[in-house]
């Protein structure tokens, strides 16, 4: 089943600024289209500005669309806004958004108000969720004593607190530290074990490439690529990349390895008193022996081969968009 | 008077907070309708409680208003250094403090007499409150003495402000204070002994004074020593500020308080 | 049912919040003080004795109670907006209105303090005789005009939804409305083109009560119109919020950034 569905979706700004009010009109996002299905992990990445966070806005209520549709499980966003909020999750990276002289449980309790959740069950709920993130014990603190980890994993708390059948997270490891990233990525992948539909946007591809099933990728407001991750380092035509630090690189070699099939590039760095060769590869390719053989005898130190990573592919793609 | 307390409620502390004083959507209900509906306020209170008359309170809360901008935008531009990381700078530089800060406190001085000189043309106005022409003149100077006193104050209380976390209760009360003490609406001779002593001590109550004779038609010599006075306590006020900046800045650096923002 | 228990909650989480505030909280009570002691001043000084200073009394307290609602609801939302926790209100499948309607009644609650404090100021400082006719009906109707101030402060708030600047609006008519609803002035002495204005103000409504209860008049008719006018100030206030948020959702200017 369908539970994000968007298509042509289009949104403009307008801002008037300066002394004469001229008017500034901003293509933000220009006509997407993607599919959620349920229970699945969906990335949205893209550079600063390509239209993500936009996108989720609109998605969860907060913006209308100037053109296209969305429905969110079956309800079109603009016609039947409660019917949506009430069912999806919002949580967004940074340390804003919570009530700094409330203590975490305060917070808590005021949002489970809000989204309805049963009073009998609130305290058992809220207790659930403070254990999943790992702030037993510390909720009777005020927020403004928080770390940022703590506050990013009080954010989470909240936004699960009504069971939402979708969950928008929007940059939520922005600034935490590599152990509470780690931890996040732990509590997504629970979350979908638990059946809830997650849309991710991330600036870290590591992360989009562990927890992704599916990903968008956005730029310019429009989506450039989308497939797996597997899928999507494929579609950009990039083959292994061979590594090899060479001491007294003979004269002519440099020729010899761009002469050799399948080599799509070679870049030569000074590193001290060694050279590495950087030797791209067509895709399909395997270069290290052809490489080693052209050296010629010369005296090579450390070889290695690695593969695209999925940071190479969106470089790739958002560089060519 | 308290759009203020609200100016500096939270992120309108910013960097940006007294450039965004230039939106008409700000200056005009703050710096315009807010000190007149003050002075109208105090009159028709003054009727109602059969004390004073109307041109008693339109000098009275006219010249009061200048103090706004004066002690909050002092405030702010203290805040902005520090929040910056420039205060240290400038503090152990100090042959220029001086001119550096007065050249910061220029504006919010001419900031304060026009604050007060639209709040005394549109009372006089509203209520029928005659203004010799010949007066205005040197009513103008009375008030910007004033105004740089309140100034002073501010510099003051900016660099108290250094040391307590939430700078806009502290120049709220001393908005306050002045409101209380300076002879605005109860005229000094009406306070206890000792109020009226302490307001020996504070701005604005030699300016009002000076300013309700002026207005009366009485000329500058007449006031000499009141205006005199107005501008010893400012004097005295913006020394006590930079002293405390600088001992604070001392301080800070042994004990490493300064910038924490 | 389960509305009065959002509003009720959140009541008392804001107020939870506002009272760790030194500026919300301490200064919300300390600050009509100054107002109050050059009123008692001024009023003591003119003459004022027994009921005519209590009348002043009432006026000044409930001065400080429209102050620290129309100086701090107006910027509420925008610091809702700052903290980045209006868009998560909005997002929530409450209605906004009944979100932000206990705000504002936090607010006149820190004001309800500031209100008792100050009669007690002019009781001690001042020797104000409180010598109130009917006690019952002065609380009812000062609680009556608490609530009334709250849900003039949520009319103001909800206005704010849109404009950034629109704090600068609430501050503005602080002491407008100290005169036109009579807190300190009667209504006879102003100009009589102000009549409308305050008879369409509850709080104008709510002195009244206050005072009729003091003196021993019968409250009732006050008190009535006061309410009447609450409750037609919420339904608006809601209608608007309602219309302000679509259009915030279509110019985007919920969140700050």
């Amino acid at each position: 089943m369908r539970v994000i569905d968007v298509s042509d979706l289009g949104r403009t700004f307008r801002s008037r600024s300066g002394l004469r009010r001229t008017e500034k009109v901003v293509e933000a996002v220009r006509g997407i289209s993607f599919q959620v299905e349920r229970g699945e992990l969906f990335g949205l990445l893209g550079p600063n500005g390509a239209g993500k966070t936009t996108t989720i806005k609109m998605l969860i209520t907060l913006l209308l669309p100037t053109s296209g549709r969305i429905e969110v499980l079956g309800h079109d966003v603009v016609a039947k806004p409660r019917e949506v909020r009430r069912r999806v999750g919002y949580v967004f990276g940074g340390d804003r958004g919570l009530y700094e002289r409330l203590s975490g449980l305060d917070n808590l309790r005021y949002f489970a108000e809000l989204y309805a959740v049963p009073a009998r069950e609130q305290r058992a709920r809220i207790g659930e969720l403070l254990e999943l993130v790992g702030l037993t014990g510390r909720e009777r603190e005020r927020v403004e004593g928080y770390s940022r980890g703590m506050r990013q994993r009080l954010h989470i708390a909240r936004g699960l607190l009504h069971r939402p059948e979708v969950l928008f997270l929007d940059e939520p490891s922005i600034g935490i530290d590599p152990v509470g990233a780690r931890e996040l990525r732990q509590t997504v992948k629970a979350l979908i074990e638990q059946g809830t539909t997650v849309l991710l946007t991330t600036h870290y591809m590591f992360e989009a490439d562990e927890l992704c099933d599916r990903i968008a990728v956005l730029a310019g407001g429009r989506i450039v690529a989308e497939g797996t991750p597997e899928q999507l380092k494929q579609k950009v035509s990039l083959g292994s990349v061979v590594e090899v630090e060479v001491f007294g690189l003979p004269g002519g070699t440099d020729e010899r390895i761009r002469a050799l099939p399948g080599v799509r590039s070679l870049v030569v760095e000074e590193r001290g008193p060694a050279q590495v060769l950087l030797v791209h590869a067509e895709p399909g390719s395997e270069l290290t022996q052809p490489v080693l053989s052209a050296l010629d005898g010369a005296q090579v130190g450390r070889v290695s081969t690695r593969q695209p990573t999925l940071e190479d592919a969106y470089v790739e793609l958002v560089g060519g968009a | 008077m308290s759009s203020f307390r609200l100016f500096l409620l939270g992120g309108l502390t910013s960097y940006r907070a007294l450039f965004s004083w230039l939106s008409p959507w700000i200056l005009i209900p703050t710096f315009i309708v807010g000190p007149i509906a003050q002075i109208l306020f105090f009159a028709y209170a003054g009727r109602a409680a059969g004390v004073g008359d109307d041109a008693f309170y339109v000098i009275g809360n006219a010249v009061q208003n200048a103090a706004i901008p004066c002690i909050f935008a002092m405030g702010i531009t203290v805040g902005d250094e520090r929040r910056q990381g420039t205060l240290g700078l400038l503090l152990v530089s100090p042959a220029r403090r001086i001119p550096l800060f007065l050249g910061r406190a220029l504006p919010v001085v001419v900031n304060g007499l026009a604050v007060a000189l639209v709040a005394l043309g549109a009372g006089s106005v509203l209520l029928d409150v005659p203004i010799h022409a010949s007066s205005l003149l040197s009513l103008t100077g009375v008030v910007a003495v004033s105004a740089f006193a309140c100034t002073g104050l501010g510099l003051a209380n900016a660099a108290l402000s250094l040391r307590v976390r939430e700078v806009a209760v502290l120049s709220n009360l001393v908005v306050g204070v002045l409101l209380v003490f300076a002879g605005v609406n109860v005229p000094l001779s009406d306070l206890p002994g000792w109020m009226a002593a302490v307001a020996q001590w504070l701005p604005l109550t030699h300016g009002i004074a000076a300013a309700r004779e002026v207005a009366a038609g009485a000329g500058l010599a007449s006031v000499r020593d009141d205006v005199l006075a107005e501008a010893a306590l400012g004097t005295l006020y913006v020394l006590v500020g930079l002293i405390l900046l600088a001992w604070f800045e001392r301080e800070s650096r042994r004990r490493a308080t300064l910038d924490v923002a | 049912m389960t509305v009065f228990r959002v509003i009720g909650v959140a009541w008392w989480l804001q107020l939870k919040m506002r009272s760790r505030s030194a500026f919300d909280g301490l200064l919300g009570i300390l600050y009509p003080l100054f107002f109050s002691t050059v009123v008692f001043m001024m009023f003591t000084h003119g003459g004022a004795q027994g009921p005519a200073l209590l009348s002043a009394a009432v006026g000044a307290s409930v001065m400080g109670v429209w102050s620290s609602t129309s100086t701090t609801a107006s910027a509420a939302l925008q610091q809702e907006r700052r903290q980045g926790t209006l868009e998560l209100l909005v997002a929530a499948p409450t209605p906004l209105p009944v979100v932000i309607l206990p705000v504002t009644l936090s607010m006149a609650t820190i004001g309800a303090y500031s209100l008792v404090v100050t009669l007690l100021w002019g009781r001690f400082v001042f020797g104000v005789d409180l010598a109130v006719q009917r006690p019952v009906q002065f609380v009812v109707a000062a609680v009556v005009t608490v609530v009334s101030i709250g849900v003039l402060g949520f009319l103001l708030a909800v206005s704010s939804v849109r404009y950034r600047t629109a704090w600068a609006l609430g501050t503005a008519l602080e002491m407008p409305v100290w005169l036109i609803c009579g807190f300190l002035v009667p209504l006879d002495l102003l100009p009589a083109w102000t009549r409308p204005i305050s008879w369409l103000l509850a709080p104008t409504w709510g002195i009244d009560a206050i005072r009729a209860a003091a003196e021993g008049r019968d409250t009732l008719p006050s008190l009535a119109a006061c309410l009447g006018l609450a409750v037609a100030y919420g339904v608006i206030g809601s209608l608007l919020a309602v219309r302000l948020v679509d259009a915030a959702r279509r110019h985007a200017t919920l969140a700050l950034t």
